[in-house]
């Protein structure tokens, strides 16, 4: 078992800082380096979509549940989706059972804003009949192994579970005023356009790295998460109570909008998409 | 990939060659596969996939008991929280436990608790959680017995391992290990659990109708299966020693030739 303890050593907290100095980690990674994504996709048989993300130890897995119901009044032509997210007391002894607290809530957010403001998911194709019946799609993330970063790996997670999308395709019959199945799927190809990565980075001191790990978690001054798509920046939480300075925040973007390129490339979501005749 | 639509039940429960939907014979089992030592942060943990079951549990303990006022002076405490995942059924489940879970949660405490030594714990707590990701029929005996290899893998000293199963009924028929359907349109449903240092019934429920000799069927059509069950458990812990063994092997025999050296 790993040893973990809400507060942590000086002395294991200096050997962490006094190695960032040097820009090494302590397992061995450099400043700006993930730790290896692991992504399985469509793993639930019970849901519309699913998959089982690892960043590290940290090991999320995210299932997908539709329902169909009205539209908000002021988007009358547009399917709704909602991001949740679950820290298992089984997951880590830092969390504990009940209501989400503080970090759960953030974390459903921040990726909820990631997917949201970045034309990810196509919620005018998600409309069965304007101002009557719409999906209302439910992205559900339960943390199974808490080793850090649950932002990063949280939206991979999410963000694959989407991809891996087959929903039941309705169709209104006017008639009786509700909604047929055609026998059809819709799939990630439609519901996905844009694909977010959030990418959060740790701050100790003036020191700022990409990733931060369980340890560097508990002992770090504060964190950055900016989500990025192909050429913008979409959202951004600084959180925790480390300050950053206007030229670190311009460094960090133009740092996010690179690795997210990389991420794009090298994890290749897009071959998670559920192909249906 | 799933392609009902609605949740109807079909009309028969048998295939016209007369096995079940699924293709298993009455008295067959669905394929399960078990797993030890898959969540790195707590004391012991196991995985289990039985038919489409998916299920992870996780064991923390002996440790401090939360709330205080439930700790016990002369003994531990065993704690069990079976939970669902919203995607882990037909209609999505909503996030809070509900009181199913909260039943069950508590008759696999029951099941469980007297497997261990708990007063051998005076004032800590054991905790166990299980997480259902994927339900199909039979997920609390699926979590009983992966329940009980998380606590083995957690180095907890027990009198035994636990397994259990569901027989049941369907067209008349008895059949053993019932999946999510047959569960719900069959006539009876049984789950029974054996603690095998006393080979003893743990944990049973049953739900339907049955006359004395099909009762004195069912238990012994259980015991056969549970003992296929017990088996499994048994070689996936061994597996876990043997793979440590090697290990341990290895770096001896690294370590011996860099002294030669």
């Amino acid at each position: 078992m790993m040893d973990i303890k809400r507060i942590i050593s000086k002395i294991e907290r200096d050997y962490i800082i006094s190695n960032l100095k040097k820009e090494e980690r302590i397992d061995g990674r450099g400043l700006w380096e993930y730790r290896e994504f692991q992504i399985k996709n469509d793993i639930i048989a019970s849901a519309e979509g699913s998959a089982d993300v690892s960043l590290g130890d940290t090991k999320i897995i995210t299932g997908l549940k539709y329902e169909v119901g009205e539209p908000f009044p002021d988007l009358p032509n547009e399917g709704v989706c909602t991001v949740m997210a679950e820290l298992l007391p089984l997951a880590s002894p830092l969390f504990e059972r009940g209501p989400p607290d503080e970090q759960s809530i953030e974390l459903a957010r921040v990726v909820d804003r990631g997917i949201r403001h970045a034309d990810c998911v196509q919620t005018k194709k998600l409309c069965i009949k304007e101002r009557e019946a719409v999906y209302i799609l439910f992205v559900d993330m339960y943390v199974i192994n808490y080793s850090g970063n649950l932002i990063d790996a949280g939206g991979v997670s999410a963000l694959t579970t989407l991809i891996s999308a087959h929903i039941p395709e309705g169709v209104w019959n006017e008639d009786k005023h509700e909604t047929d199945w055609t026998g059809k799927y819709i799939t990630g190809e439609t519901i996905v356009k844009e694909l977010p990565f959030v990418i959060t980075y740790g701050k100790i001191d003036d020191i700022i790295f990409l990733d931060p790990s369980l340890p560097e978690e508990l002992v770090c001054d504060g964190k950055i998460s900016i989500s990025v798509t192909e050429k913008k920046i979409t959202s951004i939480q600084k959180s925790g109570a480390a300050t950053f300075s206007i030229d670190e925040i311009k460094n960090l973007g133009e740092k996010s909008l690179e690795i997210g390129k990389k991420l794009r490339k090298d994890l290749d979501l897009l071959q998670y998409l559920n192909k249906i005749d | 990939m799933p392609l009902i639509i609605k949740d109807e039940y079909p009309e028969k429960l048998f295939r016209e060659d007369g096995k079940r939907l699924d293709g298993r014979s009455e008295k067959e089992l669905r394929p399960i596969k078990m797993e030890v030592g898959v969540i790195q942060n707590a004391d012991g943990s196991a995985y289990l996939e039985w038919g489409n079951n998916k299920i992870y549990a996780a064991v923390y303990g002996p440790r401090e008991v939360h709330p205080h006022h439930l700790a016990k002076p002369d003994r531990g405490v065993l704690r069990v929280f079976y939970r669902m995942a919203t995607f882990s059924v037909f209609d999505r489940k909503r996030p809070a436990p509900g009181r199913r879970e909260k039943e069950i949660s508590m008759i696999l405490a029951d099941c469980i608790e007297p497997l261990l030594f708990l007063e051998l714990y005076p004032g800590t707590s054991f905790e166990v959680f299980i997480e259902v990701l994927d339900a199909d029929g039979g997920t609390r005996c699926a979590s009983t017995t992966v329940a009980a290899l998380a606590l083995a893998d957690a180095g907890i000293p027990m009198k035994s391992l636990v397994s259990a199963v569901a027989v049941g009924k369907i067209n008349g028929k008895k059949i053993v290990d019932l999946s999510g359907i047959e569960d719900k349109a069959g006539e009876a449903d049984l789950p029974i659990a054996i603690t095998w240092y006393n080979e003893e019934v743990s944990l049973l429920q049953f739900d339907g109708d049955m006359d004395l000799s099909e009762m004195n069927e069912f238990l012994s059509d259980a015991k056969e299966a549970l003992e296929h069950i017990h088996k499994i458990q048994l070689d996936v812990l061994k597996s876990k020693y043997l793979k440590l063994q090697q290990e341990t092997k290895n770096d001896k025999e690294k370590e011996g030739k860099k002294g030669d050296e």
